[in-house]
């Protein structure tokens, strides 16, 4: 866009004349932002090697019987003891090679991030619905709950479901879910209490449409925009959250570590100059959150109207 | 800017505190790793309480760093018959508040045993083999029992005596507060913060050696890290249960100074010998996760197919750095009753699969390995290591940590199958023989420890006969035989024992204990170099 305006020259090949469709000028606005694309570009490949990663890991770092305790906290760029693999970035205290762990730890903390943001989504987002479209003592109720929730640490809230439920992954979503949906349903409440009184709406209810279609066919894909950003934001924030937990010691079993448990391992080695345990999967947790970020701000910005040129 | 004005006038005042070496030295620092639960003596039978309890009380019978017996508050005994223990008792000896010690308050101990309410490991097992007390002179007293009972100084480095007027009705708050927190001992309590610190104050009419320092401040850094970073620090001058990872930078350093030495705990693993050889065990399989439907840990070949797969020499160098000694029976060497030539099972993976083929399991099968992650030092890394042992001759293990509290419950209702546990034991075979080998059984108090549930008759045959067995050389011949059986039953798999490891500071020299107790007058300054 830019690139035209700067050389003022008219183009005349119509084959070329790009028609604007919202999704385009959507694309286009959001790459304006050097900094969010290099964040997406980064997300995708981290999704990449997510994915990918048992057929392109060195090692399976979950299966005991290929680990060995003799390998334990080899420094990174070491041989194994076999001399089968060089372990690039050292292992931690079992010989579990860091690189492998990484790929796997993030596979774990992206499933998690985006499930759990998925799920308390959809619970949020129906609820902070049906609060708006139904007004009154619903509203009120859904209303208090949201602020009851909001008011205690997130972190307490977690920590209370899992002493309760006891660990594991699932239990670990489950305590994401109870945590987060109260963001969402605020927003869309809010979005949805001005949307309601649009004539659209007003339209649809003439027609007699049943309510769950007005919900969730008209009054919905309208408050999207905010829900996609605060959506981005969440699954950073979860990704966060079960780092934190797992660090705890109450997310993944630990022959099966996830980031934060990685770093939980080596966090007893720093004061030994073992620094190589806790500090890759320290990053790469940095590296994948501030990319979320990075995305989830341009996001807010091209998808708010009032910052609309 | 308020707040930096505050955070100003605090660094100053500490840079003056700081400066004043005289009233420092004075002090000591204390760091240990465990919790104390209760200044009760005989509330809670744990070490981190049995250290503090003797700081501010004494014993009858005494023990040195090596946890020989020595005289404590009595300064002799002897068996004056075959069920008649007689202790002749220190005289001049005061309470903290001026009462003096005497026979009365020897029998008010023994009879309050069996009486602390709401006990979480009571101590009352040490008062029942007394069946009555024989005051003879203040200074003489005299423990008939029913039958032979040749532990008895043994069970009586284990009580602490209180003062029969102070603690008359004493509950075990009262000594939480620090009201009657008052015993014959080197350190009088000044102030308690329960699970924070206790601070003491120099007895200075103590009986025996005077400690150096005037004042202790002995708190409690459950927090690995922030030990030895307290320690680096100078915000503690001695820490106990020094973390293996900081072991190598702390032996490097010239100003700290590393004593350690082996102590009396074996870690080990516990296996499932309540199911039947026909029944299932809660937590195996076979390899594509169905039920067994028999519990291949009865069969001895299996029990010593998991113990020979086991590299003890690996785990006591790469995941204790160093800290363990591999073993094969509960007592170091040079210990009474320790078994002679029973060493640790010889690491030998393709011995260990023959065995399995051997027993029927050719393909190995499925089991879980719990442990606690907060107990004993590198817990959840052994376990994963064993895991990874057991995974490796065809057993596919899933490892299991989790805190001590869930784990020791779960252990007690014998829900695992094969889980690793420790036990600090006394220097005498009968310790861990009547706690973990013997038959569990309620109403003779044996087995209170054995959640694996094994049972083997000629194991508790031999513990019956030794326990009235008056003549050491013959107590000691059974001892050892009992224990021989068991290994060779395989009744625990045994890893290792914990060495002791305690770094202070330069300027100060703590002794190191095989029992592990942390107690503030086994720190002494060191000589000026």
């Amino acid at each position: 866009m830019s690139a035209v305006v700067g050389q003022g020259a008219p183009i005349e090949d119509p084959a070329k004349i790009k028609v604007e469709t919202p999704f385009r000028r959507f694309c286009s606005e959001f790459a304006e932002s050097k900094l969010a694309l290099g964040g997406l570009i980064v997300i995708s490949i981290i999704i990449v090697v997510a994915i990918l990663a048992p057929f392109i890991s060195p090692q399976d770092p979950y299966d005991l019987a290929v680990l060995d305790i003799m390998d334990g906290r080899l420094e990174p760029g070491e041989k194994s003891g076999d001399g089968s693999i060089t372990y690039w970035l050292g292992t931690d205290d079992q010989g579990r090679d860091m690189l492998s762990g990484i790929m796997y730890g993030l596979r774990i903390s992206l499933t998690v991030g985006a499930g759990s943001a998925f799920i308390a989504c959809m619970v949020g987002a129906s609820l902070g619905l049906a609060a708006a479209y139904a007004g009154g003592k619903t509203d009120s109720i859904i209303m208090r709950i949201v602020d009851l929730q909001l008011s205690f640490p997130s972190i307490l809230v977690a920590l209370m479901i899992l002493a309760f439920l006891g660990k594991s992954v699932t239990n670990v979503v489950i305590a994401i879910v109870v945590v987060e949906w109260a963001y969402y349903a605020r927003t869309v409440r809010g979005t949805a209490l001005v949307e309601r009184r649009r004539e659209y709406i007003e339209a649809a209810e003439c027609l007699a449409l049943p309510r769950y279609r007005i919900l969730f066919r008209h009054l919905l894909p309208n408050c999207l925009p905010p829900l996609i950003v605060i959506g981005t934001m969440q699954v950073a924030r979860a990704i966060a959250l079960e780092a934190t937990l797992s660090f705890l010691g109450l997310g993944v079993p630990i022959t099966e570590p996830s980031l934060g448990l990685l770093i939980a391992n080596g966090y007893e080695y720093m004061l030994s100059g073992k620094y190589w345990i806790s500090f890759y999967p320290g990053i790469a947790l940095l590296v994948t959150i501030v990319a979320i970020n990075l995305v989830g701000d341009q996001l807010r910005d091209v998808l708010n109207p009032r910052l609309q040129k | 800017m308020r707040n930096s004005i505050r955070n100003a006038a605090l660094v100053a005042a500490s840079v003056v505190v700081a400066g004043l070496p005289a009233a420092k030295a004075q002090t000591l620092n204390m760091g240990v790793g465990s919790p104390v639960t209760s200044l009760d003596p005989h509330y809670h039978q744990l070490s981190p309480n049995n250290a503090v309890s003797d700081m501010i009380f004494d014993k009858l019978v005494s023990t040195d760093s090596a946890a020989r017996n020595i005289p404590g508050l009595a300064e002799s005994w002897r068996a004056v018959g075959p069920t008649t223990w007689e202790f002749k008792l220190r005289p001049n000896v005061t309470f903290h508040n001026g009462n003096a010690f005497t026979a009365e308050d020897v029998v008010f101990t023994i009879q309050r045993l069996p009486n602390v309410p709401n006990s979480p490991s009571s101590y009352a097992a040490y008062a029942r083999p007394i069946v009555r007390m024989e005051i003879v002179d203040p200074l003489t007293i005299r423990f008939h029992t029913a039958q032979p009972y040749p532990l008895m100084p043994l069970d009586m480095t284990n009580v602490r005596i209180l003062d029969s007027e102070t603690h008359a009705n004493a509950a075990t708050e009262d000594f939480n507060s620090g009201r009657v927190a008052i015993g014959t001992g080197p350190w009088r309590v000044v102030n308690h913060r329960s699970g924070d610190r206790i601070e003491f104050a120099r007895n200075d009419n103590y009986w025996g050696d005077k400690p150096a320092f005037e004042r202790v401040n002995y708190r409690m850094v459950t927090n690995d890290a922030t030990r030895t970073a307290s320690l680096l620090s100078g915000d503690l001058d001695v820490i106990d249960q020094v973390p293996t990872s900081d072991l190598a930078r702390l032996r490097r350093d010239p100003n700290i100074n590393v004593t350690e030495t082996v102590g009396l705990r074996l870690v080990f693993l516990g296996l499932d010998h309540l199911r039947a050889a026909d029944e299932n065990s809660p937590q195996i399989t076979d390899n594509d996760g169905r039920p067994l439907g028999r519990n291949p840990l009865q069969d001895v070949r299996v029990r010593r197919a998991l113990s020979i797969a086991i590299d003890r020499k690996a785990i006591a160098e790469r995941v204790m750095e160093g800290a363990a000694t591999p073993s094969g029976q509960f007592l170091p060497p040079g210990t009474y009753s320790h078994v002679p030539g029973l060493e640790a099972p010889e690491f030998n993976a393709d011995a260990a699969r023959r065995l399995l083929a051997e027993a029927g399991y050719p393909n190995g099968f499925r089991i879980t390995l719990s442990g606690p992650n907060d107990r004993y030092i590198n817990d959840s890394r052994i376990i994963q290591a064993v895991g990874q042992m057991w995974t490796r001759i065809g057993v596919r293990t899933a490892v299991e940590a989790q805190t001590w509290s869930t784990f020791v419950g779960r252990a007690g209702r014998q829900e695992f199958s094969s889980f690793l546990i420790g036990w600090g034991s006394n220097p005498d075979g009968s310790h861990p023989l009547r706690n973990i080998l013997a038959t569990y059984s309620r109403d003779r108090g044996w087995g209170a420890s054995n959640r694996g549930r094994f049972s083997n008759a000629e194991v508790d045959a031999l513990l019956t006969e030794s326990l009235s067995e008056l003549d050491n050389e013959k107590r000691e011949q059974l001892l050892i035989r009992a224990q021989r059986i068991a290994a060779e039953q395989v009744a625990v798999i045994p890893l290792h024992i914990q060495t002791n490891i305690w770094a202070s500071r330069r300027g100060f020299t703590h002794q190191a204990r095989v029992d592990e107790l942390t107690r503030a007058q086994d720190t002494r300054p060191a000589a000026a170099r």
